[in-house]
């Protein structure tokens, strides 16, 4: 639990368990999370080469029962996918997810029907070059990262090309390689400008209003900001993925907490432990949060070697019970806190 | 073909994976000595960016697969500024050959990557005692089974047999007092993760990466007498006494000459592994200056020693990549490029057994010949490769109208290495370029045909016997 003056982020449990197989419970490298009209948890599982061919939308609820799956291989056919990235549900309960290998978008209903798509390769209006991050404002209008056309994209609800911004470089209003969006309240849009270590703040016409992190204050600076959401308050969550925790900012860009993650055993994965005891038995005479040495002495190495922390966290999403839900591609799973 | 060219080509197929063009007018600007001085000090190298990596590969970044890590490293070997750096590693991955099989770890096993690239230049004592406290190389020669009151010798015995001395040079209870001499060597929460990697676990929520932990309540710290020499020895005080042995020394200089110099050790040859044992001893155990004896020695730039060695798998996949500049940013084909490398008969990470890979003429039979050839052909003979597309500028540069078959094979053998063939394969791949016709040019460039035509050829010149020797 991290409490401070203005936040409270209260552990709440962790859902997932890593899925070796094709179909069924478990996750398979997930990279983005959404919420259902019905409350369900959507999973986006990119999947490692091995297991391409069952690229898939995992569905669970949080009392962590597996409900549903679909998906239809790996490819670039109608409702195929190759590298998805992220996933949103529009207020019409679609659910749109972004591919930047095939370069599109395709909407699935949340039953798993393919409904539409829009998107090729390009660097003109409407094209994409690795579509990444997305989101929706009130009015339904969607907003996609082009990662390597270095820009945003606004689109009707349709995939009707609306307006865009940005270019390549370091300025206010430049990306480099930008990875998650997310928006707030007011329908402003934050991007997780990865490789230029911060996020941006704009409003919905593109004009830069903010930049959180890059700072010369250590504990602000982020590395590789992979995805970034925004409270009923402001309070503004990023996956800081080069340093393996989450940042949380305040409106004005001050950090008021950070985590570095506390899973503990989801049911699912406790009744593996309890057809393999002879695996609980070490366990439970180990260390699964141990002093590692120096040579290994940073976020990505402790991580791989801290089973509670978060490993890989490439989305951060916030439901409308202020549950916050942190996506980890590395542990296969998600960690869910509550936001009091 | 100018001499220093051909010299330095030499240097870079042996120091690394072979050159361009452009790679070696910069290594000929610094001069031979020079460019041996900084290859082997590189200082930190420019490579294809890790976070590039991850990104794109899930796979890459959680590291669960065997697949996964060595793609991983090939990437490294593809773009990499330090070409001797990996070539070392790769070298040390083949002496100390530990695999992913018994281990299900591929980070360690990269881990263990890394350790070699940070030490392998340096004290071979250095090197040698981060072997022994590597956490894949503990498991994979059960030294977690090592313990005070019940010893196991196998990781005492392959330091002394396969790592440092060579059989013949010690005795059975010499074995047994450095096995004891290693007890308490182990790694964090081994029980658990010997049980995970014994069934190549990954649940509930992937691997577990690993470091080396010392637990001295299970070291035995009784006086031992090891090769002649009494005391209450540790694992670091027993490495202390191998690193003196001059067999170390010949065991050390013989493996090198023969990865660097040449398969075969002849009589020229033994001359030059002592002058490397006196650079073992004179520097203080350095493996560089080992290295930089090998390398300014006549011997090895002379003619006799060019083409002496077959090319390793790795280094034959890795080397066609660059040259033809392949597998600059992150693609999915790389999965397939560390399969090629399997299927040649060396899987990275994934050695056969302790004892590493059978190197020299047996890297060749059938089976993976026609892999090798068939992968360089394909590499090479495609003109949208940007290495390709170099060579084809090189290649006709300077010409107007048209290349007879014979300038185009002599400048095509040029500008892909140099590279030397004997009168045979120059006659077969003139026949081969005639029957293609002479290359027509248009103001002193190639058309689209033109450029399918010379990469036709460079795809030939890859599919010959001498393109398969280093």
């Amino acid at each position: 639990m991290v409490i401070t003056n203005t936040i409270s982020i209260r552990y709440l449990k962790t859902i997932g368990i890593v899925n070796n197989g094709f179909n069924g419970r478990g996750f398979a490298n997930p990279y983005d999370v959404a919420i259902g009209p019905e409350g369900n948890i959507f999973v986006l599982n990119r999947c490692d080469p091995a297991r391409r061919n069952a690229i898939r939308v995992g569905v669970c609820n949080l009392d962590e029962e597996y409900l549903y799956e679909f998906g239809y291989g790996f490819g670039d056919g109608d409702g195929q996918m190759m590298l998805p990235v992220a996933m949103v549900f529009d207020a019409m309960g679609r659910l749109l997810i972004t591919d930047e290998h095939t370069n599109r978008i395709t909407i699935y209903s949340d039953e798993g029907e393919v409904l539409g798509k829009w998107g090729h390769k390009g660097e003109s209006e409407g094209e994409f070059n690795g579509p990444a991050g997305i989101g929706t404002d009130s009015s339904g209008t969607v907003y996609i990262c082009d990662q390597r056309n270095h820009r945003v994209q606004k689109y009707t609800a349709d995939g009707r090309f609306l307006a865009q911004w940005g270019s390549q470089g370091t300025g206010p209003g430049e990306f480099n390689l930008p990875w998650g969006l997310g928006l707030d309240a007011e329908d402003n849009v934050y991007v997780a400008d990865w490789r230029n270590d911060r996020v941006q703040k704009f409003d919905s016409n593109g004009h830069h209003l903010k930049t959180i992190g890059d700072s010369a204050v250590e504990e602000e600076q982020l590395i590789r900001p992979s995805a970034v959401s925004i409270d009923e308050n402001g309070n503004i969550y990023v996956a800081d993925w080069g340093n393996e925790r989450l940042q949380v900012f305040n409106s004005e860009g001050e950090v008021i907490a950070s985590l570095r993650g506390e899973a503990t055993l989801s049911d699912w994965a406790k009744d593996f432990f309890e057809s393999n005891p002879d695996e609980m038995e070490t366990r439970e005479i180990s260390d699964l949060t141990p002093d590692v040495p120096d040579h290994l002495n940073n976020p990505y190495h402790i991580s791989s070697q801290t089973e509670p922390f978060f490993w890989g966290p490439v989305s951060v999403r916030i439901d409308g019970n202020n549950r916050l839900y942190v996506v980890e591609s590395n542990r296969h799973r998600i960690q869910i806190y509550e936001i009091e | 073909m100018s001499q220093d060219v051909s010299l330095m080509a030499h240097l870079m197929r042996r120091a690394g994976f072979g050159a361009t063009r452009n790679e070696l007018d910069e290594y000929l600007s610094d001069g031979y000595e020079t460019t041996v001085d900084k290859l082997l000090d590189p200082g930190e190298s420019n490579h294809m960016p890790d976070d590039l990596i991850r990104r794109y590969h899930v796979d890459q970044s959680e590291l669960r697969q065997l697949d996964c890590a060595g793609a991983y490293w090939l990437y490294r070997m593809l773009t990499t500024s330090n070409p001797l750096e990996e070539k070392l590693a790769l070298f040390w991955h083949g002496l100390f050959a530990t695999g992913y099989a018994k281990l299900n770890q591929a980070r360690a096993l990269l881990n263990q990557i890394d350790m070699f690239r940070q030490y392998g230049f340096g004290s071979f004592r250095d090197l040698l005692v981060e072997l022994s406290r590597d956490p894949a190389m503990i498991l994979w020669l059960d030294n977690n089974e090592n313990h005070k009151e019940a010893i196991n010798e196998n990781y005492g015995r392959e330091l002394l047999e396969l790592f440092s001395m060579g059989i013949g040079n010690y005795s059975e209870d010499d074995i047994k007092e450095c096995a004891k001499a290693f007890t308490g060597w182990t790694l964090k929460n081994a029980e658990y993760m010997s049980v995970r990697a014994s069934k190549d676990s990954i649940w509930p929520y992937g691997r577990i990466a690993w470091h080396y932990e010392y637990r001295a309540d299970d070291h035995d710290s009784g006086e031992k007498k090891f090769l002649g020499e009494v005391g209450n020895f540790n694992g670091e005080d027993i490495v202390d006494i191998i690193v003196t042995q001059e067999p170390t020394a010949r065991f050390l200089s013989t493996r090198l000459f023969q990865y660097f110099a040449s398969d075969e050790v002849d009589d020229d040859g033994v001359q030059v592994i002592k002058a490397m044992m006196d650079s073992y001893f004179e520097s203080g155990f350095k493996v560089s200056a080992v290295l930089r004896t090998l390398f300014n020695s006549d011997y090895f730039k002379s003619e006799k020693c060019r083409y002496s060695r077959v090319k390793g798998p790795v280094e034959s996949v890795v080397g066609t990549a660059r040259l033809a500049g392949s597998y600059q940013e992150p693609t999915l084909d790389v999965h397939s490029l560390w399969a090629q490398t399997m299927f040649m008969g060396q899987g990275l990470l994934a050695p056969p057994t302790v004892e590493g890979w059978h190197e020299g003429v047996e890297w060749i039979d059938s089976g993976s010949l026609v892999e090798r050839i068939n992968f360089a052909a394909k590499e090479l003979s495609d003109p949208t490769k940007d290495g390709v597309q170099d060579i084809i500028r090189r290649v006709t540069s300077g010409y107007r109208d048209f290349i007879h078959a014979e300038n185009l094979v002599d400048s095509c053998l040029d500008f892909m290495g140099p590279i030397q063939v004997g009168a045979n394969t120059r006659e077969g791949l003139i026949e081969f370029a005639e029957s293609q016709g002479n290359l027509q040019l248009k103001n002193g460039k190639t058309d689209q045909d033109g450029s399918a035509q010379v990469a036709r050829l460079i795809g030939m010149i890859a599919s010959t016997q001498e393109y398969q020797l280093a």
